[in-house]
Order: structure tokens, then sequence, then C-alpha cells
């Protein structure tokens, strides 16, 4: 007998894209196995980590919770979808040049989570209970933080919100 | 890696949802998927057909008849942004922000959190301060349950296999002339965001014109099996200033409404005595406001 499959349809960084998956597919796996969007990270696997964050409709989720099915007709956007053709996201150049990366493997998720907070424009004082759920374990947060300031103003003035 | 689950159903309204889960015994609801898909994951829970509840709205929040009705797939973020909540009750809307952190917040929703029935469940003490009732749902009829009913024990509650929350109903306060209301939720934990808490208190005081207690209400988790309200500390303030007798004689009736357990995140003995501080930090801010 053949598996049960799933049909999944979703704008994917700007595509429409369809998916034929198992029902117990994650979100996640999609990304990586199915699309070949390798730089969502999976860490812990249980929402705590950060590492696979992504967009759903505009929101950072954990898409190693999310079923893939409970994407179809939503849209995603992962860590490859947030720059502009060669132009890096403003978040992405600000971690660059704050020294805020350095093993890298938080740093998709963290960029993911940094853009949406970015668009939000929340206010500094926001920053990092919102980046909270993105752990890293190598740089610390200073430099990430310095970065998403950087970001945010560039973006929103004062950054206030 | 995939989730183990035979099937997957995907219904377009509450109508189809609810004939889904009388029609398959072993299906189980699935929301946000926060808490279910992490025990599904963990072989905690072995489900053989989810019904996805994605589809059905059940969003947002209305005035009506003197309640405000927040629907089950309403998510913690948007609970936590949402004025009416912020106006009416403060610490549902602080518990909803403190829900693991934001990507788990724009994920969970309120029927999630409930229908989980963590002992810990954040959202859990600030509805049982609010009074809340639920609003529930099965192919067989709908029926409201009051929240402090609703609970079992640990992942327990009363909803039968085939019944869904459909939402969450909070009498909106009447404040008296002269009246002033404070109300809170806090939590203590090893880090300050992203933690499942190891003592949590909500707690809603309306002090009248004189400075007395005029009304209290005060719910914990994570001390007991269930989210609980504390009675007898109410019982023991009630009518009175929050001065430092009143605050000592609290302390020792709440150590009556809680039962809290060694596990791995606390000792019972530092619940009881965190339990304890937490009402005495909140009884303090109301008697210096």
């Amino acid at each position: 007998m053949a598996e049960a499959r799933v049909a999944v349809s979703l704008l994917l960084n700007g595509r429409q894209r369809t998916f034929a998956v198992p029902p117990g597919r994650r979100l996640l796996d999609l990304l990586r196995e199915d699309a070949g969007l390798t730089g969502t990270k999976e860490g812990c696997g249980a929402g705590e980590c950060g590492a696979c964050v992504v967009l759903l409709d505009g929101r950072p989720v954990t898409s190693c919770l999310v079923l893939a099915a409970s994407a179809d007709g939503h849209e995603v956007v992962t860590v490859e979808g947030l720059g502009d053709g060669d132009e890096l996201h403003p978040f992405q150049e600000a971690l660059v040049a704050h020294g805020g990366v350095q093993c890298g493997f938080c740093t998709p998720g963290l960029v993911v989570t940094g853009a949406a907070i970015v668009a939000r424009g929340a206010g500094p004082h926001e920053h990092a209970r919102r980046l909270a759920g993105n752990l890293c374990r190598c740089t610390g947060y200073v430099k990430v933080l310095e970065a998403l300031a950087t970001a945010a103003t560039g973006k929103h003035g004062d950054g206030a919100s | 890696m995939d989730v183990p689950i035979g099937e997957l159903l995907r219904p377009a309204s509450v109508e189809e949802a609810l004939a889904l889960l009388a029609d398959h015994p072993g299906a189980r609801p699935l929301a946000g998927g926060t808490d279910l898909v992490v025990q599904m994951r963990d072989g905690r829970r072995q489900i053989d057909a989810l019904v996805d509840l994605g589809a059905l709205g059940m969003c947002g929040t209305g005035e009506t008849d003197g309640y405000l009705e927040i629907g089950a797939a309403t998510t913690m973020e948007a609970i936590a942004l949402d004025p009416r909540v912020a106006a009416g009750f403060p610490a549902l809307a602080a518990a909803a922000a403190q829900v693991g952190a934001w990507p788990i917040q724009c994920r969970a929703t309120l029927g999630g959190n409930l229908a989980n029935a963590s002992p810990a469940a954040d959202t859990a003490p600030a509805l049982l301060v609010a009074e809340a009732e639920l609003l529930l749902a099965s192919a067989a009829g709908r029926r409201r349950v009051s929240i402090d009913r609703f609970f079992r024990g640990p992942g327990r509650t009363v909803l039968a296999p085939d019944e869904l929350i459909l939402a969450v109903r909070l009498p909106l306060p009447r404040q008296g002339d002269g009246a002033r209301t404070i109300e809170r939720f806090v939590k203590v934990g090893p880090r300050q965001e992203q933690v499942i808490a190891v003592v949590s208190l909500a707690s809603r005081a309306v002090l009248g014109a004189d400075g007395a207690i005029a009304e209290l209400r005060l719910a914990l988790g994570s001390v007991a099996p269930t989210p609980v309200r504390a009675r007898h500390a109410e019982a023991a303030l009630a009518g009175r200033r929050p001065d430092a007798a009143a605050r000592r004689a609290a302390a020792a009736a709440l150590q009556l409404d809680i039962a809290p357990i060694d596990d791995v995140r606390a000792p019972a003995r530092y619940r009881r005595i965190a339990a304890a501080v937490l009402l005495d930090r909140f009884l303090r801010e109301v008697a210096g406001g």
C-alpha cells in the first residue's frame, strides 16, 4: 500500500509551490528535504532554541512544531527569502558589520526573528524579549542586539515603537 | 523527522470538525501544535489521526452581553496585543506575553493552552481570576463549563474525546465609584523569558475608597495538580487593609490552597515559599499604590 500523502500548496519565498508529503511531515522537513532550503536549521526540535524559525504569514514560528499541512494555503518566508537578490536584509548586513555571527548555526533563526522585529517596528526595549526564543551558544547576545538596534534604526528613524 | 501520525484530517468548518471527531474515536484536535507536536515527537502521545483546526477561524475577541469572548484559536500573540484584553484583563494579557518565546506565542492558542491542561499553563490562573467560562461543543451539542471546573489533573480536563473548546468568555469587570482595581500576573522561573512557571500567580484586587480590599481573587499555577484559586488566602484578606498582619495571615492561609510537589523544576518547599513571596509582593504593591 502506498503511504498516504497530503497536498501542501504554499507561497514559499515569493513562489507558489506544491508538495505531496506524509501527513506527519513538519514544515521544517518540507523546507529542508522537499524544497531543498537548508538555511533553516534543526536544533532542539522542540520549539525551544529558535534555529528553525521561519515567517508564517509574516509572523515568526518554530517550523519544527508546525505540520507542513498546516502551512497549506499560507505564505512562508525562510532565511533564503529575506534578502533582495544579492542584497542582504538590513539585519543581515548589520550582523556582519557588528560581528554578530560565530559558528552560524543559530544565525538563520536569529535573522528571521530579527527581521520580523524590524518589520514590526518594535522599539529597543522590546528587542531582547522578542529575541529570547533564539538561543546562541557562541557569541552571546550583545553584538546581535547591537546589530538589531542598527537595523531597526535604519528602517524606523529613532527605532521607537 | 516526520511526526508519527496515520491520518491528518482537515475540516473546513466547526461542524465538520465535530463530525470528524465523533466518527474517529482515536482522533485528536490539533491547534497551534506547540505542546501536542512535542508530545507526539517524544512518543508521550500516540495519536492515530489529527483533526487540524487551522482552517476553522475561531480567532479574535468580541464583546457581547457583558462578556469578552475570545475565540479558542486566538494566539497568545493576538491576546497580548488585544486592546480589549489589555483594558479589562491585564493579567491575561501579561500571561499570554509570557507563554514560551515570541515564535511560540505566534502559534500557541488559548484553547490549546487550556486543553493541554498543564498545571503550569500561564493563561489558566488569569482566567481563574477572571472567573471565565468555556464554551464547549461536540456533535451532540454545546455546553458551558466554568474554568474552575474544567481541569481534572495534569493533562486531564472535563473535555470529552470528541469535544472542542470553541471560545472563552470573560465577564467584563464592573467597578464601583471610588474603587481602584489592580490586576497582575507574575511567574517565577530560572530565566526571565521562555520559562515554564515554577510558580505563577494571577491576582485581582479591588480597593474601596478607604483603602481596604473590597474584592480579591487569587489563582496560582504549578503548585497543585491543576491551576487553583486561592480561596483561603482570599478569605484571610477580605475587607482588610493589606498591612503587615494581614499579609502574614494571607501567607499562612495560602499554604492551605496549594499542594506542590518536588519535580525537575523545583522542590515543593521552594514552591510554597515562592508562592507566599509572590502574594506578599502583590499585597505590598496594593498597599503602597
